[in-house]
C-alpha cells in the first residue's frame, strides 16, 4: 500500500516534469530572493513589503513578458544573525540572481558582507544608513537617506522661524543619522539645538522625555521615529498639554500614525517621497491594487518603496534578459535611469544612491497633505 | 520645582502600572513557589480580549473589566491545567520539594507563553492594534502645577481594590484559607483534607484574572495593544516580586512603586535609553544585599 502510493507520487512527478520541461525551455524563470521580517516586532513592515512585491509580480506576470520571475521570501525577524544565514542560503542557490531587502539598515549591512563576497546584487527598499551602500558595488537602495532628508528639514525649520530646536530619535544606527544630519545643517544655518536625546525603540512612556523637553522651551521638536513610537509620542504630548510644533522624517509617514493617535497627530509636519493622494496614474493604480489585495486603507511610504524596489529589479532583469547573471543584473541595476516609480523618478548615481524629490507634508483633518511651508 | 513634581507623578503612575501586574504574579508564586512565565501573555490576552469586546459590543468600562476578569481567570485555569498540573502527578514529599519539578514548570509556562504570543501575532499581526480613541484612558486632569490623566486614577483605584479584595479573600474566605494553607505547606494541606489541585486552580484563576484586567487597563491607558506588550511589564513585575521578598504581595506593590518612581527620576539625570537599567540594577542589588527581599519574611532565599 505504502509502496503503491510512493510509485503514484513518483509517476505524478514525472508526468508533471515532462509537462513542465518544454514550457521552461520557452520561458526561462529567474529567481529573486527577498529577505524581510515576517515575524517578530517588525513583522508589520515585512508583511507590507511582501504584499507590495506580490502586487508588482502579479502586474509583471500579466504584462506578457518573455520570461517569468519568482520571488523567494525568507523571514529575517529583523535579526542580524538570521539575515546573515538567509544571505548564505540565497548565495548558495545558484538560481537566485538578485536579492531584495532587508528592512533595517543593521540587518541589511550585515547581510551585505555575504553578498559582497559572493557577488550578488542587493537592493534594499528601506536601508537608509550611509554605510550600507559603502559596503561594495553590489549594494543599492531605493530610499533617500538622512544625508538628503536631514539638511532639507533643517532648512525647513529654520525658514519657519524656529531658532531653538529639541531633537529626539530612536537609539539605532538610523536614529543617529537622523540627528547628526539635521543638527549639522541646523547649526550651520545659525540655529541652536537645546535638547538632544535618544530613546529605545518601543518605549511605552515618553512622558519623562516630554517633560524634560518642555522644560527647555524649544520652538520646535525634530523627531526621528517610526509611526508606532510617533503615535505614542504625540498622544503623550497632548496628555501633558505640551503644544510645541513637531517635525519628523519620512519614516513616520504612515496612515496608521493617524489611526493610532487620532486628533493628537494633527499638525505634525514631515518630509515624504510618496503621497497616496497624488493623482498620477501609476500611483492611483498601486493604491487601488493595494486596497484590493490587503483590504487596508492607503499604503504608507514603505510599501510604496518596496513596490518600486521590486519594479526596479524587474526592469533591470528585463534589460539583462536573456543573458541574466548576477553580474549582468548588477550592471543593469546600476544603469537605472529615471525609473518612473510611485515614489518619484529614480536614478542611481555612481555611489548607487537614489536621487528622489522629497515633498513637504502635514497632518490635516486626519490625512497627510502636501504643504508649501 | 514643578518639573521635579511632574516627574515624580509620572513615576508614581508608572509604578502603579507595574504594581497592577505584580499582584497576580506574586500571588501565583506564593502558592506554587514557581515563576509563571506566562503571566505577561495572560496580560496580553486580557488586553486583546478587552479590545475585541469594546469593538464588537462597546459596553461600559466596568462591564468590559468584569468580562476580561472572567476571560483571564479561565485562561489561567487552562494554563494551570496544561503547563503546571501534568508535573504534579506525584505528590510525595520528595517530588514536591524537587528542583527539577520547579524547573520543568518554569519551562512549560515559558513554552506556552511563546505559543500564545506567536499565535496572537499570527492572527492579529505584530503591529499596534487600532483602538477606538474615545475609549482611551488618557484625558488630562490638571492638579495645580502637575498633569495627570483619568487613567491614573482608574489604575490606582483598581490596584487598591485588588489589593484590598485579595487581602479580604485570603483572610476571610474558605478559598483564601486553603490558598494560604497550600502556600504554607502543600503536603500538610493535603493531609488535613484540602483539595490542593482545586486550590491551585483557584489561585491561577484569581491571579490570572487580575493579570488580564491589568492588561486591558494599561492597554487603554497607553493606547498600545500589541502581541509583545506583556514582556516589559512582566520583567518589571518579576523584579518587584523579587525585591518584595517573593511571596509578599504588599511588598511587591511597594517595590513596584519604587521601581516606577526611580525610573522617572533617573530620566532627570541620564538619557532615557538607560531607563530600563534601573529595574535590573534593583534586581542585582536585591540579590546581593537583600537575599530575602526587602520585605521578605525569613522563609526562603531568593
Amino acid at each position: 500500500m505504502k509502496n503503491r502510493r510512493h510509485l503514484l507520487t513518483l509517476g505524478t512527478a514525472f508526468a508533471l516534469g515532462a509537462l513542465g520541461l518544454p514550457a521552461l525551455a520557452q520561458q526561462p524563470t529567474y529567481k529573486i530572493g527577498y529577505q524581510l521580517p515576517l515575524t517578530g516586532n517588525t513583522a508589520q513592515y515585512g508583511i507590507d513589503f511582501k504584499n507590495s512585491a506580490e502586487i508588482a509580480l502579479d502586474q509583471f506576470a500579466k504584462a506578457g513578458k518573455p520570461f517569468k520571475v519568482e520571488i523567494v521570501f525568507e523571514d529575517s525577524r529583523s535579526d542580524t544573525k538570521e539575515g546573515v544565514a538567509i544571505a548564505r542560503k540565497f548565495v548558495d542557490d545558484k538560481a537566485i540572481v538578485g536579492v531584495l531587502g532587508d528592512f533595517t539598515s543593521g540587518v541589511s549591512i550585515a547581510s551585505a558582507q555575504i553578498y559582497k563576497e559572493a557577488g550578488m546584487p542587493q537592493l534594499s527598499q528601506t536601508a537608509s544608513h550611509p554605510d550600507y551602500t559603502k559596503v561594495s558595488e553590489w549594494q543599492f537602495r531605493n530610499i533617500t537617506t538622512q544625508a538628503q532628508e536631514g539638511p532639507l528639514n533643517a532648512e525647513w525649520l529654520y525658514a519657519s522661524g524656529y531658532r531653538k530646536v529639541a531633537v529626539i530619535a530612536e537609539q539605532t544606527d538610523w536614529g543617529q543619522t537622523v540627528v547628526s544630519n539635521f543638527v549639522d545643517k541646523f547649526k550651520a544655518l545659525g540655529g541652536q539645538v537645546v535638547f538632544s536625546e535618544f530613546f529605545n525603540r518601543g518605549l511605552a512612556d515618553f512622558r519623562p522625555i516630554i517633560t524634560k523637553i518642555a522644560r527647555d522651551k524649544p520652538d520646535a521638536i525634530y523627531t526621528g521615529y517610526f509611526y508606532e513610537d510617533g503615535a505614542q509620542f504625540l498622544k503623550q504630548m497632548k496628555q501633558l498639554s505640551v503644544t510645541i510644533p513637531v517635525h519628523s522624517t519620512s519614516a513616520s509617514y504612515n496612515q496608521q500614525l493617524i489611526t493610532l493617535a487620532g486628533a493628537d497627530a494633527e499638525g505634525m509636519k514631515l518630509t515624504a517621497t510618496f503621497l497616496p493622494n497624488n493623482p498620477a496614474k501609476n500611483v492611483q493604480d498601486f493604491v487601488a491594487a493595494w486596497k484590493a489585495k490587503t483590504g487596508q486603507a492607503e499604503p504608507g511610504q514603505f510599501p510604496a518603496q518596496a513596490y518600486d524596489a521590486v519594479n526596479i529589479m524587474l526592469a533591470a532583469l528585463e534589460r539583462a534578459h536573456p543573458n541574466v547573471t548576477r553580474k549582468s543584473l548588477r550592471d543593469q541595476l546600476a544603469a537605472t535611469k529615471n525609473f518612473p516609480g510611485v515614489t518619484g523618478d529614480t536614478t542611481f548615481d555612481a555611489d548607487r544612491e537614489p536621487a528622489k524629490k522629497l515633498v513637504r507634508a502635514q497632518v490635516k483633518n486626519g490625512a497627510f497633505v502636501a504643504v508649501d511651508k | 520645582m514643578d518639573y521635579y513634581l511632574q516627574q515624580l507623578v509620572i513615576g508614581l503612575s508608572l509604578g502603579m502600572v507595574y504594581a497592577l501586574v505584580a499582584i497576580g504574579f506574586t500571588l501565583i508564586f506564593g502558592v506554587l513557589n514557581v515563576v509563571n512565565f506566562a503571566h505577561g501573555e495572560i496580560y496580553t490576552i486580557g488586553a486583546f480580549a478587552g479590545l475585541l469586546i469594546f469593538v464588537t459590543f462597546a459596553p461600559p468600562l466596568v462591564v468590559v473589566l468584569l468580562i476580561v476578569l472572567a476571560v483571564g481567570a479561565l485562561t489561567g485555569v487552562g494554563l494551570e491545567r496544561f503547563a503546571f498540573k501534568p508535573f504534579r502527578r506525584f505528590s510525595d514529599e520528595a517530588t514536591l520539594k524537587s528542583r527539577a519539578m520547579r524547573e520543568a514548570t518554569l519551562m512549560s509556562s515559558l513554552a506556552l507563553s511563546i505559543v500564545a504570543r506567536e499565535g496572537i501575532e499570527l492572527f492579529f499581526g505584530s503591529q499596534f492594534q487600532a483602538l477606538p480613541l474615545s475609549h482611551m484612558l488618557n484625558s488630562p486632569i490638571k492638579i495645580g502645577p502637575v498633569t495627570i490623566v483619568d487613567g491614573d486614577l482608574i489604575i490606582f483605584g483598581t490596584s487598591f481594590l485588588m489589593l484590598a479584595g485579595l487581602q479580604f479573600v485570603l483572610k476571610y474566605t474558605s478559598v483564601g484559607l486553603s490558598i494560604r494553607a497550600v502556600s504554607n505547606n502543600p503536603l500538610g494541606a493535603r493531609y488535613v483534607g484540602i483539595n490542593t489541585d482545586r486550590t491551585i486552580a483557584w489561585t491561577f484563576a484569581v491571579g490570572s484574572g487580575m493579570g488580564a484586567v491589568a492588561g486591558i487597563l494599561v492597554g487603554l491607558y497607553y493606547g498600545a495593544i500589541f502581541p509583545a506588550m506583556g514582556f516589559t511589564p512582566g520583567i518589571k513585575a518579576f523584579v518587584a516580586m523579587v525585591m518584595g521578598g517573593l511571596s509578599s504581595i504588599p511588598g511587591a506593590v511597594i517595590c513596584a512603586l519604587i521601581i516606577g518612581i526611580s525610573e522617572a527620576l533617573s530620566s532627570i539625570f541620564v538619557s532615557s535609553v538607560w531607563q530600563d537599567l534601573v529595574a535590573y540594577a534593583f534586581l542585582i542589588i536585591t540579590l546581593i544585599f537583600f537575599p530575602r527581599g526587602i520585605f521578605g519574611g525569613a522563609r526562603e532565599r531568593v
